[in-house]
């Protein structure tokens, strides 16, 4: 239904976004993950035809849209990452004024609104304005406002960030329930590999522009097939300790988490030992140790060195 | 484009500090300036009084047969003797300054009493009367000998005042100077073409004089500065609007009006809209206000209403322009700095030179020039001209400067809003 063809954008000489492909079908969940600066937000403007690629392609149903937006218009609904809404306003007047420059009038309009706003939770508190309203229910009306004219596919630019646990929790089971039951596609960028996890069939991973592997979520974490995750908990962080173990040719990955440690290692390799006895050696006392099957997020690790959230 | 007047209108109504800066802050200077200057623009009448004394030392009717045996002895022709003698018993210098002082527009504000020579001057010492009008010696015969055969000196009429410079003292003395700047001007006039009568010249004394603002009706303080405050305050719709849109760019609205599929040339479009219908609304509320309150345009007919209406639509669409062209600079240079730079500067120096402070007549002539090309100095003249009963006609002028400068705004306007790929990123 939806795919890009070598997609480029340069911004003043810096390549924001390198020679991206991807594809969604109808009724796809698509996941883009990736650190800040990526390029996932651009890459997903110039999709919504917000922003001209500098070179490449964006096909819907097998036609450009770069010299025509119009048909794309019709079907794309954008939840952009910024509360794109007027503070000043009701969530039921932005709604109508979204609404009616997508050309619905009257009782459409207004059953419409009501619709999406039910969809959002927020049917109580309508008639508030904005700027009343919490981070996570601003967050939900900005999802509805892009839901009013009925897309066929949904673009959500990191939709949850900064938000409560509840909204959080709804937009992500909204966001479900329109991909599985109503089959909407939808394009999700997220910071949150959980969600990501959750709501999506297939993945791409963006770093420095590039999309650095694609797949559903097994075929990703078969790349880590032949490793396991250990989590070290200790009493407090250790430099030394981190150092020594970073640098163990046993070891193939090695990172410092909240808790104390996180190392990637082959499967089987019975590395516990030596890892307590290096513990022992800088007086780090262990907590709590636990072994794992590898995450989407161990993926990104061991794909780009870096933390998603770095 | 209703859409967007509608959600324009409620973003400005929910938005205080804007309300006020529109509404309240021209409201609270039109009563300021209004209470601080009354007295010093010409329709101010109503608290002005002054009482004078005229001596008169002249016998108009000895004068006036002083002057027609003259005519005998010089020989005119039967008919032309008799002729002159009825216009110089009609225009009579004296006859022709009681008329005016006893006009109406001046009744009202000078009271003229005939004293003795000694009694006015007691009576200006003590300060019960702010000048002396003295009319001299064979004043009418004199005057008469100078007007109508061009023979002699004249005569001139003395003003004696006790506080020099003081306001009143000092408009008795232009009413005096203009009454005798206008008797000799039509004289002249009358002499240059051969007319033997100032008769005829009196019907001319319109001559040249209609382009001034004196030439009309007067203006009190509430008038002037009712409108002075509304075409500067009018202004900062532009800059309001044109900031709005820069917050539309900055939080995405604006990127979801694109993914409608909205020409770009709509929302523009809407920007101009918005702009003129809160400026009407703006203008309608400060007149309103300005009526019910300080009683400044109070009793007028539906004919003064239809014209301010009119010009105030002008007035609107010119703002419209403006707002477009801010609109267009903010979109495009991703800022709003032109939009303060506008609203924080360039407001209060259009407003200066356009004569929102004080007339423009007071100012140097190439300031006041400069002021007529600004849109609020335009609308300033128009309303103004209407406001003093002139016709439509002579208000075309500065309309065509206001519909001029909006056109051009809406052109430069068009030209330097973003194409619509560029306009989002």
């Amino acid at each position: 239904m939806l795919e890009t063809e070598e997609l480029r954008k340069i911004f003043k000489g810096k390549t924001a976004v390198d020679g991206v492909n991807l594809y969604m079908d109808k009724g796809e969940s698509i996941g883009l993950l990736g650190p800040n600066g990526a390029g996932k937000s651009t890459t997903i403007s110039m999709i919504s035809s917000l922003v001209k690629p500098t070179s490449g392609d964006v096909r819907l149903h097998g036609r450009s849209i770069i010299k025509d937006p119009t048909n794309m218009r019709q079907v794309l609904g954008v939840v952009p990452q910024e509360i794109a809404l007027y503070e000043e306003l009701t969530a039921y007047e932005n709604l109508k004024f979204f609404g009616r420059i997508y050309g619905l009038r009257g009782k459409l309009l207004e059953s419409k609104v009501q619709e999406v706003i039910e969809l959002v939770g927020l049917k109580d508190r309508q008639k508030e304005v904005v700027t009343t309203y919490s981070g996570g229910m601003k967050r939900r009306v900005n999802m509805a406002a892009a839901m009013l004219h009925e897309p066929e596919i949904l673009i959500m630019d990191e939709p949850t960030v900064g938000i409560d646990p509840q909204s959080r929790s709804h937009i992500l089971e909204t966001v479900r329930e329109l991909n599985q039951k109503k089959g909407l596609a939808v394009l999700y960028t997220s910071h949150y590999m959980e969600e990501v996890e959750r709501l999506c069939d297939r993945v791409y991973i963006m770093d420095h522009g590039r999309v650095i592997a694609s797949g559903t979520k097994e075929e990703l974490k078969s790349i880590l097939s032949g490793e396991e995750t250990i989590l070290i908990d200790l009493d407090r962080q250790h430099p030394k300790l981190f150092k020594e173990l970073e640098g163990n040719k046993s070891i193939l990955q090695a990172l410092e988490t909240e808790k104390g440690l996180k190392l990637i290692v082959p499967k089987g390799s019975r590395l516990l030992g030596t890892v307590f006895q290096i513990a022992e050696r800088h007086h780090a006392q262990i907590l709590n140790v636990n072994v794992q099957i590898p995450t989407l997020e161990d993926v990104f690790l061991h794909l780009t060195g870096r933390k998603l959230r770095d | 484009m209703i859409d967007f007047l509608k959600k324009d209108i409620l973003v400005i109504a929910r938005d205080r500090t804007e309300l006020i800066v529109l509404l309240f802050m021209p409201f609270i200077l039109i009563g300021i300036l209004g209470f601080a200057l009354r007295g010093v623009l010409g329709g101010d009448t109503g608290e002005l009084n002054m009482d004078v004394a005229m001596v008169i030392n002249d016998n108009e009717q000895v004068g006036i047969e002083k002057f027609s045996e003259e005519l005998h002895e010089l020989g005119f022709p039967e008919e032309v003797h008799t002729e002159l003698q009825v216009v110089a018993s009609e225009i009579s210098p004296y006859h022709l300054l009681t008329n005016m002082l006893e006009e109406e527009s001046l009744q009202d504000m000078i009271h003229v009493m005939e004293l003795g020579e000694e009694e006015a001057e007691k009576e200006l010492m003590d300060g019960n009367i702010v000048a002396v009008l003295t009319i001299p010696e064979n004043f009418t015969y004199d005057s008469l000998h100078k007007m109508l055969l061009n023979q002699g000196d004249g005569s001139n009429l003395q003003i004696t005042v006790n506080d020099y410079g003081s306001l009143y003292a000092s408009m008795f003395q232009d009413i005096i100077d203009g009454f005798a700047h206008n008797l000799n001007f039509e004289t002249a006039i009358s002499l240059t073409l051969g007319e033997n009568t100032a008769r005829e010249s009196t019907i001319d004394r319109n001559l040249g004089g209609t382009e001034t603002i004196s030439a009309g009706e007067p203006i009190n303080s509430f008038q002037y500065y009712t409108i002075g405050m509304a075409v500067m305050f009018v202004l900062f719709v532009g800059a309001t609007i044109s900031s709005k849109a820069y917050v539309e760019k900055r939080n995405h609205t604006f990127n979801r009006i694109l993914l409608s599929g909205k020409p770009s040339y709509m929302y523009l479009g809407g920007k101009t809209i918005s702009a003129a219908m809160i400026t009407l609304i703006q203008l309608v509320i400060l007149f309103s206000l300005s009526t019910l309150i300080f009683g400044a345009f109070r009793g007028k007919t539906i004919e003064f209403w239809l014209g301010m209406g009119f010009i105030s639509i002008v007035v609107a669409l010119c703002v419209g322009g403006v707002a477009t062209l801010l609109t267009s600079i903010a979109i495009r240079l991703n800022s709003d700095s032109v939009s303060h730079i506008f609203s924080g500067g360039l407001v209060s120096l259009f407003a200066f030179v356009g004569g929102s402070f004080f007339p423009t007549s007071d100012m140097p002539a190439m300031v006041a020039t400069i002021g007529n090309w600004t849109p609020n100095g335009a609308a300033l003249t128009a309303y103004l001209q209407w406001m003093q009963g002139l016709e439509m006609s002579t208000l075309i002028s500065p309309l065509s400067r206001i519909v001029g400068t909006f056109i051009l705004l809406l052109i430069v306007s068009v030209f330097i809003f973003p194409k619509r790929r560029s306009a989002s990123s």
